[in-house]
């Protein structure tokens, strides 16, 4: 087993939080991730599909370096992985301490639920009285107050809503398991002592107190109380400011002086707030505002009470803190503008059409209306609801809602029952990330989704009908008025809730809009080291970002903790040997938890028992009570000590959730893991339990040949378990970096701070590709500064080391063994082994012939402008007017995707040249601009400093043309509906960014280009930067277009990746992989074809196909494709599975 | 593209002038975010009579067209509803930019708005003489102004049908007693030294 080497904290168990998590875990660390919700998985637990794609594939991201290490499971079911420890309903109360050794207490909410002992069997919300809107379904429909926060959690165990419980108790006297206690008994030892002159306020606090299990005691003035707390122990007192005699404030000062630990909370009139105030300085806690209702005061007092609970307990230490707090969304109802939403009832955010979508939604997924459940014919889609908007202080792009209504449009066709007609009113259409315009072109050209440019601002009800009537203009300016079923809100960003107090309470600065902000030229780095920023917590992103970032920010968590010596975490198990089988006969020990008494009440246990103890394999049959209990496991290790087999089979509920449980039992019982299966019949002990009382003799036999079946497959597989251990690949720690721009100097720092060696190799003289010509990006930082400090690191680094002029002219191996040639200009060519490869080849500006370029010295490229700019060639004070136009020869075919800085890149320039010379007229001819998050803010400022912006359509491009030296551009402008002419001193072309990625590196490293040229992530969403082999990274412009920063991340990413493999000498293979059997094998080749990782290569000396252990993911592909068997997937032979087609059919 | 290509081919390209800094500009500056969404236009109830949206109003502003922008009637038929102030995802003062087009017409005493210019002017008169309006010797006023004999009868049906119904008092114009005249005297010099 791998040492952990040092602890981090994750907050928020989004899709950000999990991948920050996993890339932490997989590299060694251990890892808590807490998450304030009672599940995991943020906002996708409610989103089933996603774009571009239109598929889920969470479960992509599961570990593929040591995966036996985690469960291989649906991850957005749950997420299983030994370093990695998972805290719901648990939040951040406290951070102390530096970077590196931070002393964090975490305070955890009380559901009133025990998930330990829930067994989700449903019996407490059919007694439940209390009906709530269910927050899953976005409020569109309603559970009960003891309810499942996500009906696919595993495990998923029920909470309360403590707001709404009535307290009736009805579910704790059904409850099978006693899992649920209403009246928390440990308050009871909490004494609260209420002092308040008036008679009302101490009862009824009494009251309310003593409901929840509370110990209270009232006095009336502040003599009585130092009286009573002179004889009796208090933690918590809460006092009256204003009272006669003695006050408040003369209280809290004579209490204090006594009882130095005791908690006052003062209770304030609004007129003497600046007095609890005063208060809080000489020591109250809290003060909180008459009159109070129960439903605030009693949250307090129970946090209160948690506070004091955590503070016991020592604090836990951790090296860094990443938060992946996620984002809010925009509140339509609470707006100046509400378009509607909250009182038409058709009206829908864009959340709430999710809902609607899922199959677990309120319609089951049916497109229908629900005000009156007609099927759903016409639906518009409003963008920018909550963003773009200085009227709401909203001076920015949210990044996602131009491609989830994309996304919704082209699912609700799919769903649709009749032929659905979708709108999408939007402003620009933001689709900047790599597949994102395609995504766009199909959806409008293939399968019809209409476009139509233009904010909507009222949404009219018709009040016969229900239907919803929205008018707008085209450009030409007539007025449409469209009747529709349903109106979608796009809905933005807002901070998450509690973002200001917790950047407060860490000390990291906000933005203006309330997201926290990193450094310049980083994602992640705040101004707090070891305290980092992953996924929309700074600022809302798509999947694919935000797992970019997340990994990018695991790599400075786990930079923290390493700089600071690591080795915090002492719980280091050693491997313990293993009992010597390979040649003993199966002695299977068979245990079947009974879930309490339910089994036996059904079944002949003994005849269950003696039907399997006939195979001659199994040694011995035993029932327990509960295994899911810590009493019961403990009777089951017990029973394994004193029998000693040597497989075991399990049958209980929740398989999944024994893997951490099966390794301990494994270690003590000395055999492999692999040789202990747990398997499923919870759905056994459920059925039996939703049907009636006393079931019938034909349901109870049907029950006990299902349980043989479910039971005897597991034998068959387990009893051929082949118990030798498994492989491992051995890995050269060393990196190559193909690249010395940014983002490889990024990657290679990144890897060499971790204490392993890379070369880094770059094709011109110097290091810094693009970054040579830059001069500053448009927040105004140089970087030129970023580029010489970057350079000075890489060059000083004592594990880095450089090969200039030098290029890679081959390479073979797999993934922990690679072999490059390496040739320079003028030196010897030299081969260097290494372990990884990062492909950070970078990009350039396209060449173009479009629009007059190189006819003209007037006419140049954006490049060229930023570089004539720089060196003063080009002067602004002489130009008169200045035309720029975007998206030269790009978002169309060949090239139809979005470049992305371009936009920001012509902002920054024109900005530049209105702030030099405000004179100058400067025309920007766009077709969307792409201003994404925060970068809107420039659009604003460049309209206010008289840019004026021209859209154009790719079916009516503007025109440049060239007579005596004179430069003139004509274009139509749309809102005039005329074609104008410029005269312009200059136009500057936005020709966007093609890759430097050759075909030559991509065959030598077995990687694939996509159609575009630019690498081939494994996966666009979940593996942004691997490539499906493994061991191969990408990251900066070879992987997409990004700015600085972005490409920053990507490399960071692409590290902390590259790490996971790294960190090993001996890499374990997974327990499920392809084997070959030589002797059958006819050399014919389909299996490395047919083997999507390529795991597989064809040995031409040793004439035999060899699998990489370690890339092969157990697929099966191959085992499937061999026409002679010889492809074997370990764990699935032939054997094993017709013992479990027999048993399954017995 | 059919509604591009048609507007092509009855206009030739017109030379677009640089935008010029002159008495627009403090209206440029109002509207300088102005993303052309078109809410206003979208919002505007008296859009379907103007003949410059007012989309393309705040374009041409943009543009510093004056000729444009002084040829059409569309800031003259705001009747100053505040419904694109309101609704303007940029927050942008619009009805206050429509007010200050109305100014700098009657400044510039513009030929288009000769009628809306003298009608505020005989109705300040009226206000500046007895601190109301008195409607009879508004319209006189408004008829002398216009010089024209046969104004008068094209509002006489209007005019014989407000008075049926006791809408307007028969009243002799008069100087009245000009009490207000100081006021006003004194907002005058406050405007030109805030020109200055």
């Amino acid at each position: 087993m791998k040492k952990k080497i040092g602890k981090a904290l994750v907050v928020g168990a989004g899709i950000s939080g999990i991948r920050a998590a996993l890339d932490l875990a997989e590299f060694g660390y251990g890892v808590t991730l807490i998450d304030r919700l009672p599940n995991i998985g943020g906002i996708l637990s409610q989103l089933d599909y996603q774009f571009p794609t239109d598929h889920c594939g969470m479960c992509k991201m599961l570990p593929l370096v040591d995966r036996d290490l985690s469960s291989q499971y649906c991850l957005r079911k749950g997420l299983f992985h030994e370093n990695i420890e998972i805290r719901l309903s648990t939040e951040l109360a406290s951070v102390k301490g530096e970077p590196g050794h931070f002393q964090i207490i975490l305070r955890q909410k009380n559901n009133l639920v025990d998930s330990t002992r829930c067994i989700g069997c449903g019996e407490c919300v059919k007694v439940c009285p209390v009906e709530i809107p269910d927050s899953f379904n976005a409020d569109l429909s309603v559970q009960k107050a003891i309810y499942l926060p996500v009906p696919h959690a595993i495990p998923n165990s029920y909470i309360i809503d403590t707001m709404a419980c009535t307290k009736c108790g009805e579910c704790e006297v059904i409850c099978p398991t006693g899992a649920i206690k209403i009246i928390e008994e440990v308050y009871k030892d909490f004494r609260i002592l209420v002092v308040d002159d008036e008679f009302i306020v101490r009862d009824s606090l009494k009251e309310w107190l003593q409901d929840d299990g509370f110990t209270v005691d009232t006095v009336a003035s502040g003599p009585e109380a130092l009286d009573l707390l002179s004889k009796q122990a208090y933690q918590l007192m809460l006092t009256d400011i204003k009272m006669p005699g003695m006050n408040g404030v003369e209280l809290l000062q004579k209490a204090k002086e006594d009882f130095p630990d005791l908690c006052v909370v003062m209770m304030t009139a609004y007129a003497t707030v600046e007095t609890a105030v005063e208060a809080m300085k000489i020591g109250a806690l809290d003060y909180f505002l008459k009159p109070f209702d129960p439903d605030t005061l009693i949250p307090m007092v129970i946090r209160i009470y948690q506070d004091l609970e955590a503070a016991k307990e020592p604090p836990m230490e951790v090296g860094a803190i990443v938060f992946c707090g996620g984002t809010a969304y925009f509140d339509p109802a609470g707006s100046q503008n509400t378009f509607g939403y909250g009182v038409y009832p058709n009206v829908v955010t864009s959340l709430e059409f999710e809902r609607i979508l899922s199959g677990t939604g309120p319609t089951q997924g049916r497109l229908i209306r629900l005000s009156d459940g007609k099927p759903v014919q016409r639906v518009a889609w409003l963008q920018c609801v909550g963003s773009r908007d200085i009227q709401i202080d909203a001076d920015f792009c949210s990044s996602v809602c131009c491609m989830y209504a994309i996304k919704e449009a082209l699912l609700a066709k799919e769903k649709a029952e009749t032929d659905l007609e979708t709108v999408i009113f939007y402003m620009d259409m933001r689709t900047f990330g790599k597949p994102f315009q395609r995504y766009r072109d199909r959806a409008e050209k293939e399968r019809g989704v209409r476009f139509e440019r233009g904010r909507i601002h009222t949404v009219v009800l018709d009040e016969t009908s229900d239907d919803l009537i929205i008018s707008h203009i085209d450009y030409s300016g007539a007025c449409r008025e469209e009747v529709f079923d349903m109106v979608v809100l796009s809905i933005g960003q807002k901070p998450a809730s509690g973002t200001t107090a917790l950047s407060e309470m860490v000390g990291i600065p906000l933005n203006q809009w309330g997201f926290p902000q990193a450094q310049p030229f980083s994602l992640t780095l705040t101004d707090q080291e070891g305290i980092l920023l992953g996924g929309s917590f700074s600022g809302l992103k798509d999947i694919n970002e935000s797992v970019i970032q997340a990994s990018a920010a695991a790599l400075s968590a786990s930079r923290v903790i390493h700089t600071a010596g690591g080795g915090l975490n002492s719980d280091h198990i050693p491997d313990e040997p293993l009992l010597e089988i390979s040649q003993a006969p199966p002695k299977i020990m068979v245990a079947v938890c009974t879930c309490g008494d339910l089994l036996p009440k059904l079944l002949d246990t003994k005849q269950l028992a003696r039907r399997l103890e006939t195979d001659p394999a199994v040694d011995l049959v035993v029932f327990l009570e509960q295994t899911c209990t810590v009493a019961g496991w403990e009777n089951l290790v017990e029973l394994v000590e004193k029998h000693k087999p040597n497989r075991i089979l399990i049958g209980a509920c929740l398989p999944y959730i024994y893997a951490r449980k099966i390794k301990e039992l494994g270690r003590r019982a000395g055999l492999n893991p692999a040789l202990i299966d747990v398997v499923d019949i919870v759905h056994l002990a459920q059925g039996s339990r939703f049907k009636a009382e006393t079931p019938s003799t034909d349901e109870i036999s049907d029950i006990n040949k299902e349980l043989l079946a479910t039971l005897g497959m597991g034998l068959g597989r387990l009893k051929w378990v082949n118990p030798a251990p498994v492989i491992s690949v051995q890995i050269i720690q060393k990196a190559l970096i193909v690249g010395g721009g940014i983002a490889g100097m990024t990657s290679a720092l990144g890897i060499a701070d971790h204490g392993f060696q890379v070369d880094l190799i770059e094709q011109e003289e110097v290091l810094g590709g693009n970054l040579n010509w830059l001069q500053r990006t448009i927040e105004g930082n140089s970087t030129k500064t970023l580029l010489k400090e970057t350079i000075l690191k890489v060059e000083r680094h004592p594990l880095i080391q450089v090969h200039t002029c030098s290029s890679v002219v081959g390479s073979y191996g797999q993934v922990g063994r690679f072999y490059t040639t390496i040739e320079h200009k003028e030196k010897d060519a030299l081969t260097v082994e290494h372990g990884v490869t990062i492909l950070a080849t970078g990009g350039t500006e396209a060449v173009t012939t479009s629009y007059g370029y190189g006819t003209d010295k007037a006419i140049v490229t954006q490049k060229e402008l930023e570089q004539k700019l720089g060196d003063k060639t080009l002067k602004p004070n002489i130009l008169g007017s200045v035309v720029m136009i975007q998206c030269v020869d790009s978002r169309e075919e060949p090239r139809n995707y979005c470049s992305r800085i371009c936009c920001a890149g012509a902002l920054k320039h024109a900005l530049y040249l209105k702030e030099q010379n405000p004179e100058i007229a400067v025309y920007i001819l766009y077709r969307d601009i792409m201003t994404h998050g925060f970068t809107e803010t420039y659009y604003t400022q460049a309209r206010k400093a008289g840019v004026i912006f021209i859209p154009y359509d790719v079916a009516e491009k503007p025109r440049v043309t060239v007579t005596d030296g004179s430069v003139q551009v004509i274009a139509l402008e749309p809102i005039i509906g005329q074609k104008i002419l410029i005269d312009a001193d200059l136009v500057v072309l936005a020709t966007g960014i093609v890759p430097a990625l050759s075909k030559d590196l991509t065959e030598a490293f077995g990687i694939t280009m996509d159609q575009d040229g630019f690498f081939e992530e494994a996966e666009y969403k979940w593996r942004p930067v691997d490539s499906l082999k493994d061991g191969v990274f990408s990251c900066g412009l070879t992987h997409s277009p990004r700015n600085i920063t972005e490409s920053i991340a990507t490399a960071e990413a692409a590290s902390q990746r590259a790490l996971r493999i790294l960190s090993y000498e001996q890499m374990p293979a997974g327990r499920v992989v392809a084997e070959i059997r030589h002797s059958l094998c006819s050399l014919c080749e389909q299996c490395i074809d047919a083997c999507p990782y390529g795991a597989r290569i064809l040995d031409l000396d040793l004439e035999k196909v060899l699998v990489n252990a370690a890339m092969c993911q157990g697929c099966g592909s191959c085992a499937a494709v061999c026409p002679n068997s010889a492809a074997v997937l370990v764990g699935f032979s032939d054997r094993q599975m017709l013992d479990v087609i027999d048993f399954a059919l017995e | 593209m059919n509604r591009l290509g048609k507007l092509e081919s009855e206009q030739e390209p017109e030379t677009a002038p640089a935008p010029v800094i002159d008495s627009l500009a403090s209206i440029r500056d109002m509207v300088s975010t102005c993303i052309q969404c078109g809410t206003c236009t979208g919002s505007c109830p008296n859009a379907f009579a103007m003949d410059l949206t007012p989309r393309q109003l705040w374009y041409n502003v943009l543009r510093g067209e004056k000729e444009t922008i002084f040829h059409s009637k569309t800031f003259s038929l705001c009747s100053v509803c505040y419904y694109c102030t309101l609704r303007c995802p940029r927050g942008l003062p619009l009805t206050e930019a429509m007010s200050a087009l109305k100014q700098i017409a009657a400044k510039e005493n513009l030929a288009p708005y000769k009628k809306s210019i003298r009608f505020y002017k005989s109705f300040m008169e009226s206000v500046c003489r007895h601190g109301r309006v008195r409607e009879m010797e508004l319209m006189t006023l408004y008829f002398i102004s216009m010089k024209s004999p046969f104004l008068p009868l094209q509002f006489a049906p209007l005019g014989m049908k407000l008075m049926g119904k006791g809408k307007i008092s028969f009243e002799i114009p008069s100087k009245g007693n000009g009490a207000l005249k100081a006021i006003f005297r004194k907002v005058e010099e406050l405007e030109k030294k805030e020109e200055k």
